[in-house]
């Protein structure tokens, strides 16, 4: 088995991203394997302090721009740690862009939301509290209002040693957090730990199509079930964008704020992805393969909520993907040629689907933490 | 849909704890000596954390050459102030769509709320007074410390997206205002094009020319004796103009009265975290430890701190409509003001040496508030000034969307 290489991408204006959509034989990739301990990064170092800190303040909403909106408003824990509707909700007066991915298990990725913008936890959280869509949080604001609280005062310095609370540091204590949100004993993982009572035969069956006929492997592979790599499957635009004003304003506003040309900005009706990071016409359309462990709990699928159902989903790669404006040559044409028309009959979605469920396990609740109250501050 | 967190209010749960705030820290242990450095029209770049700025002049204020006088209002173009009205009165225009410039400058409170100390963006709670904006369109430079003199294209700007005040991304803004079917058509009729973030700050400065005093008795001639007899007070025994003068009574510069800190910025978290957010970011040192408001010391922050205290001088046109008074409404009455310039001002190591008691009796400054009743005007509440109708809080969908250039 071939180690899964997390990549560490540093963005700095507009960086090029490698995603060479060589073809790999189902035998060159790396198998799915039960998943391990996730990956602790040397500056950022768990203890059982930093978690409960993180996982306060996961929940709370002064980590945003009007302290409406905490993570765990769009990462909400029984809709999957996601959100259950195509689009997240995102901030008051808005609406997202995009699907909201679940938490579970993020801490073995290397590249964090649908265009990877993100290449660690610790990066992904600020640049969620902090979008116009999302948080809408200031630095400034955030970290004093951190200061006003008297027991995060306390849990920070004993976890930072800080007098006041570091903005950055709540970051790294919310990634901590996340990384203790793993599910890893899922049936699949226990039959692939030797236990071969763990999975059905429908779902055995699943899991062999899913290596073979259906060639989901080609890039749903290794313990995480994703290649991290990117591509265009051909998932249509999402629906709301074309009967809803306000998903209409939020759609305008990714393509102004994250710079494109003039004449971009006029055309674009669909979200081109990696585009938006290399600025290369080669990366329109193109998304990173989504984990595929948990996602029994995360409906909505795809990266802007197309699908509703895990059968809807193994229907559209049977059907050999769909069409968009980034395949059929209005903005680009960059179709994976890895997918194409499955010839599964109806026993066999169901199968897959079947396997999918067997890769989700049990569903991860934690109980929720009491926020602790603003005061005044005491001189020192 | 799920929405199982409550917008905005959770902040304003937190545990009140009265008297706590420490005790007002003493910057200045030299004291009385120090020097009051005026500045005049001060010229404030903001990028980032840094300041840039100001000139600095000394010596008296133009009293002789900028007497107080009639105002004259400035021309305006009316497509574009409508659209600025409009503007003016929008919700969108905030980042959770939750308030709009006239939320804290309310027309029945000459365009002030009628608070002591603002109540700011949800999650945030203001740490001075909402100052009217009638004829502000006429001013030299903004905010109580003065920190813009640029233009009010930046004054909008600035507050739009200040953290604390709108909190808007002004590309937001922009797409919001382009959804708006009303708005297209405003902005094209105005001569602007397209929906603009810029254009958005041309519109509602033009709508801000508009809210200029009216009929105020001293501007019609209609004063009473006693308002009369307050003018030549105002202007001879107490000393008044040596500030407050020209057609807005003011010199637009920045004065240390010793006005006494206002508590509750200090007792109130969540003020008292507003104010040390602003703080952070205007890159005043120490701001954790501070529990004043230093005012116009962020414009030149001399190293002397002697700046500290110091805030512009308001106008005194409208102040009927305007109470609470000074930067942080500690005064609920112009009597209660008068006194206090009458028993010299406040304590302030800062002070300008020109504040000292003023030897008033009770009638004179019954009369010298008489004049300042009579310098403010008709309330500019009525269609022409309000917007009237109802304007949407949601957005259509723009029909045939795949069809249309963005």
């Amino acid at each position: 088995m071939k180690p899964m290489k997390n990549t560490f991408l540093l963005l700095a204006g507009v960086a090029a991203i490698a995603t060479s959509a060589v073809m790999v034989n189902a035998q060159d990739v790396p198998p799915l394997a039960a998943l391990g301990e996730p990956p602790i990064p040397h500056d950022n170092p768990q203890s059982d302090a930093k978690v409960e800190l993180g996982k306060i303040l996961f929940w709370d909403p002064r980590l945003g721009g009007d302290a409406s909106t905490a993570c765990v408003t769009c990462h909400e824990p029984d809709q999957g740690w996601g959100f259950g509707d195509s689009l997240s909700r995102g901030y008051p007066g808005t609406v997202h862009w995009r699907n909201s991915q679940s938490v579970i298990n993020s801490a073995y990725l290397g590249q964090l939301f649908w265009a990877g913008s993100a290449a660690s936890l610790e990066k992904q959280a600020p640049s969620a509290a902090k979008g116009a869509v999302a948080g809408n949080g200031e630095n400034d604001v955030m970290e004093t209002r951190l200061a006003f609280i008297p027991e995060y005062r306390k849990r920070f310095n004993e976890v930072f040693g800080t007098e006041y609370p570091l903005i950055s540091d709540a970051w790294n204590a919310i990634a901590a957090f996340e990384r203790t949100l793993i599910v890893n004993d899922t049936p699949v993982d226990k039959y692939l730990a030797g236990d071969t009572s763990a999975l059905s035969d429908e779902q055995v069956a699943g899991m062999e199509l899913f290596n073979g006929k259906a060639g989901c492997i080609q890039c749903h592979n290794g313990a995480q079930a994703t290649d991290e790599k990117y591509y265009n499957l051909g998932v249509p635009p999402a629906e709301r964008w074309e009967d809803d004003g306000l998903a209409q304003v939020t759609f305008r506003y990714e393509i102004f704020a994250k710079g494109v040309t003039q004449e971009m900005y006029r055309k674009l009706k669909d979200d081109p992805g990696l585009y938006f990071r290399s600025k290369e016409k080669d990366h329109m359309g193109k998304f990173r393969t989504p984990p595929l462990r948990y996602t029994a709990y995360t409906a909505p699928y795809m990266h802007n909520g197309s699908f509703w159902d895990l059968e809807e989903v193994v229907q559209f790669y049977n059907a050999g993907g769909g069409e968009n404006d980034f395949t059929d040559g209005t903005m680009a044409s960059t179709k994976t040629d890895k997918i194409k028309p499955l010839g599964l009959n109806d026993e066999e979605v169901g199968q897959l689907v079947a396997f999918l469920e067997a890769f989700s396990g049990d569903e991860l609740r934690v109980e929720p933490p009491v926020l602790p109250p603003y005061e005044a501050l005491t001189s020192e | 849909m799920t929405d199982n967190i409550s917008p905005a209010n959770f902040t304003q749960d937190y545990n009140s704890a009265w008297g706590n705030a420490r005790a007002e820290i003493n910057f200045n242990e030299k004291g009385k000596s120090m020097k009051i450095s005026r500045f005049k029209r001060s010229f404030v770049l903001t990028l980032g954390v840094s300041l840039l700025g100001a000139t600095a002049l000394t010596g008296s204020a133009f009293a002789g050459d900028n007497a107080i006088g009639p105002i004259v209002a400035p021309e305006v173009n009316e497509a574009k102030a409508l659209l600025g009205k409009r503007l003016f009165f929008d919700k969108r225009l905030s980042g959770d769509a939750a308030i709009s410039c006239s939320s804290c400058h309310q027309p029945e409170h000459g365009y002030s709320d009628g608070l002591a100390l603002s109540k700011a963006y949800p999650g945030s709670k203001g740490f001075r007074n909402t100052p009217t904006l009638i004829n502000t369109a006429l001013a030299a430079n903004w905010f109580h410390d003065g920190r813009i003199g640029t233009n009010l294209n930046d004054v909008t700007r600035e507050n739009i997206t200040e953290d604390y005040i709108m909190n808007m991304d002004m590309r937001m803004m922009q797409e919001r205002i382009k959804q708006d079917p009303v708005y297209v058509k405003m902005f094209a009729d105005a001569g602007y094009g397209e929906p603009s973030n810029g254009s958005i700050r041309k519109a509602i400065p033009e709508y801000l020319n508009t809210l200029i005093s009216q009929n105020a008795p001293f501007d019609s001639g209609t004063m009473t004796d006693a308002a009369k007899r307050g003018q030549a007070l105002f202007e001879g025994k107490a000393g008044c103009v040596s500030c407050h003068s020209g057609p807005l009574l003011t010199d637009e510069k920045a004065h240390n009265i010793g006005v006494a800190e206002n508590p509750e910025i200090w007792s109130d978290p969540m003020r008292h975290m507003t104010y040390a957010a602003f703080a952070s970011f205007m890159g005043i040192e120490n701001y954790m430890n501070i529990r004043r408001d230093v005012g116009a010391q962020i414009i030149r922050n001399p190293a002397d701190r002697s700046d500290v205290g110091s805030f512009n001088t308001p106008t005194l046109r409208e102040l009927k409509q305007t109470g609470p008074y000074m930067h942080n409404g500690t005064f609920d009455t112009l009597f209660e003001v008068v006194a206090f310039y009458n028993a010299g001002g406040g304590d302030d190591a800062n002070k300008d040496k020109e504040v000292k008691p003023l030897g008033l009796t009770f009638a004179e400054q019954k009369d010298i508030v008489a004049f300042l009743e009579a310098l403010s005007g008709d309330p500019l509440t009525g269609p022409e000034h309000v917007w009237q109708d109802p304007i949407p809080t949601n957005y259509l969908a723009i029909e045939n969307w795949r069809e249309q250039s963005n």
